[in-house]
């Protein structure tokens, strides 16, 4: 166990590596979150709901969204370039599993995130912007799991991603296209329940609203009560399933590099 | 302990008409070829040995080494290293070897080299006396003080190199793979780094496994060598029984200061000894003879008796010219028999 909580350090430390532009990253996306803000208060100058979310709810939504699709990504493009340049064949002759040492690798990158980015934008928004806290402590408690489980969510997805990289030459198209259906699907621009019918329905069958939406749902206390426990439900089912195909898929992959020669 | 025994790999490659079109084809219908890299390989290594694993390129040295680590899965045959089958047991037997790759970092490219070795600490768990005292150890062998605090990233190939032997004996591996670990590098480092793989072996008994294109690392760090061509095994024996074997041919190089006209053989070496061409000026003159058929004094003599020797060197037989001879001789078209034959 050691030795993973070992690799997420370095892993922090690495980031720490090119800190000029981490800052630069940082002040973007406090910029970027008033932009929406102000959008936002716009949107609602002459209006006092959107389909019964009030500007208070909205700009919860929004903010504490673009707090947790920070965490939505991971190192799946690490490991596609892993792949690409052939070093993936020596990562097997080190005494660790590769899925583990990526999540403490992702679990290491996410950490220097919520510390630069995270903690500087949540400052903004709950001293600036006044966004108010869940509810109840109920509410907390789910918010908290439901967020880890959509970053896990995220995280998996973003491996099953990189793995493809064995399969396809294009691997930068394939992340465009990942980035850009997270984003949409996973409810971080607007709330899912302003999606049309039709749309919102295939919405609910996809797995990117478990990584945005449900829990800002909960914390913004558009979902509550039964409901949450449910979605809460859902995403676990989510993140096993996920789980189980990133080892399937690596297994695959493993079976590539160790008979084919990569 | 490292046993192999017929061992075979062949990579499948996806044949692929040349194109769009190609690409597309081949998403529905996948013909492979395949490419045999190593045709039966049988050999035993012992606890302890430096072994030299010696063939041209592409003669299918790094594929048998990937098979030992189990980055790759024989197509036929058996391998067991310290009793586990590599390719089976992954991690386990990552835990007793170690492998430095010439053409490949292994070492974590943004932080510094002490990090690295910190970082490698945990992941083979190395307990924190043992640890400390192999790296002071190293950094004094290898001279790495300079290094530790650099990113790895900013050094050079030779620096790279010295960290990446140390972090591959740094859990003190009972074998290490050593493929290409001194390429590109300048003779002061190449010094530096097989004093250190030597006295590795030396001081905990580590099998050493080597390929190198460079004889001099042969000569110097193994005891043993395996020539391998063509995915199959020329030669497996002792080093100095090569030389026994196959270098029966001996070269003297003589200094005759006084030398005015064109060189002449003395008459009794005429048909035994053969000139060299001569390299460096009019007044050098090296002989080759067959070792076993005339004495090296009978030579020696001859040449007293017509000439005024101010200087003579004798040179050993080199592994270098032996192996040269064997590779050519594999490429005038001989098959494998007849190329040991002849020898
Ligand atoms: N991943 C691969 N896919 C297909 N063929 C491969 C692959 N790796 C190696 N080969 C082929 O297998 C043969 C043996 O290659 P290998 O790398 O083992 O040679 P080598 O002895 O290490 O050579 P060198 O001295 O050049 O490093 C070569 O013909 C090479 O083209
Ligand atoms: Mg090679």
């Amino acid at each position: 166990m050691n030795k993973y909580w070992q690799i997420a350090k370095v892993r922090m430390q690495e980031d720490t590596a090119y800190s000029a532009w981490y800052w630069a990253g940082t002040v973007s996306s406090i910029l970027r979150l008033l932009v929406i803000y102000y959008f936002w208060q716009a949107v609602y100058s002459n209006r006092s709901a959107i389909q019964d979310i009030d500007l208070e709810t909205m700009i919860t939504y929004i903010v504490v969204a673009m707090l947790l699709q920070g965490f939505v990504g991971g190192v799946g493009q690490d490991l596609a370039e892993n792949i690409k340049n052939g070093n993936v064949a020596i990562e097997l002759m080190r005494p660790y599993d590769l899925i583990y040492k990526m999540f403490a690798v992702d679990l290491g990158s996410k950490l220097m995130h919520l510390i630069r980015g995270t903690i500087p934008m949540m400052l903004v928004a709950f001293f600036f912007m006044d966004i108010p806290f869940p509810g109840s402590v109920e509410a907390w408690l789910l918010f908290i799991i439901s967020a880890g489980l959509g970053l896990w969510i995220g995280t998996f997805f973003d491996f099953l991603v990189g793995v493809l990289a064995f399969w396809t030459v294009n691997i930068w198209g394939v992340r465009v296209l990942k980035e850009s259906l997270v984003t949409f699907f996973s409810g971080a621009l607007i709330p899912i329940s302003l999606f049309p019918d039709w749309l919102r329905v295939i919405t609910e069958f996809l797995p990117f609203q478990a990584m945005v939406y449900l829990p800002v749902s909960i914390y913004s206390g558009m979902i509550s009560g039964t409901e949450a426990y449910l979605a809460v439900g859902l995403q676990l089912f989510w993140l096993i399933s996920f789980y189980v195909l990133v080892r399937v898929i690596w297994a695959q992959a493993v079976k590539q590099i160790t008979i084919f020669g990569g | 302990m490292i046993t192999v025994e017929n061992l075979q790999k062949e990579y499948k490659l996806v044949k692929r008409d040349p194109g769009l079109k190609g690409a597309v084809k081949s998403l529905f219908h996948r013909q492979y070829e395949t490419k045999k890299a190593v045709k039966g390989v049988d050999f035993t290594i012992g606890q302890g040995e430096t072994v030299g694993y010696i063939g041209a390129n592409g003669a299918g040295k790094s594929t048998t080494i990937k098979m030992l680590t189990g980055i790759l899965t024989p197509s036929a045959g058996k391998v067991t290293v310290n009793g586990l089958v590599p390719y089976e047991n992954r991690q386990e037997n990552a835990l007793s070897i170690g492998a430095v790759f010439g053409q490949r970092t292994q070492l974590f490219w943004d932080i510094p080299v002490r990090e690295s070795f910190n970082l490698l600490k945990h992941i083979y768990e190395i307990p924190d006396q043992e640890f400390a005292e192999t790296v002071s150890m190293f950094t004094e062998v290898l001279n790495l003080e300079p290094l530790l605090g650099v990113p790895v990233r900013q050094l050079s190939l030779g620096q790279k190199m010295r960290c990446e032997l140390a972090a591959a004996f740094l859990h003190r591996p009972k074998v290490v793979y050593l493929d290409e670990p001194t390429i590109g590098l300048d003779i002061a480092v190449k010094v530096r780094i097989r004093k250190f793989i030597k006295e590795m072996n030396k001081i905990w008994g580590t099998t050493v496994l080597l390929t190198t294109h460079d004889m001099q690392d042969i000569e110097e760090i193994c005891d043993r060598i395996i020539i391998i061509d063509e995915g199959r095994i020329l030669y497996d024996g002792g080093l100095e029984e090569i030389k026994v074997q196959f270098g029966q041919k001996r070269v003297i190089h003589f200094d005759l200061p006084e030398l005015d006209s064109p060189f002449i053989l003395p008459a009794p070496l005429l048909g035994m000894a053969e000139v060299l061409p001569a390299s460096e000026g009019e007044t050098k003159v090296s002989l080759s003879f067959d070792h076993e058929r005339v004495k090296s004094s009978f030579v020696i003599s001859e040449m007293m008796n017509r000439y005024d020797i101010q200087d003579l060197t004798i040179a050993d037989p080199k592994i270098e010219s032996i192996v040269e001879e064997l590779y050519n001789r594999r490429e005038q078209g001989g098959t494998y028999e007849q190329v040991l034959a002849n020898s």
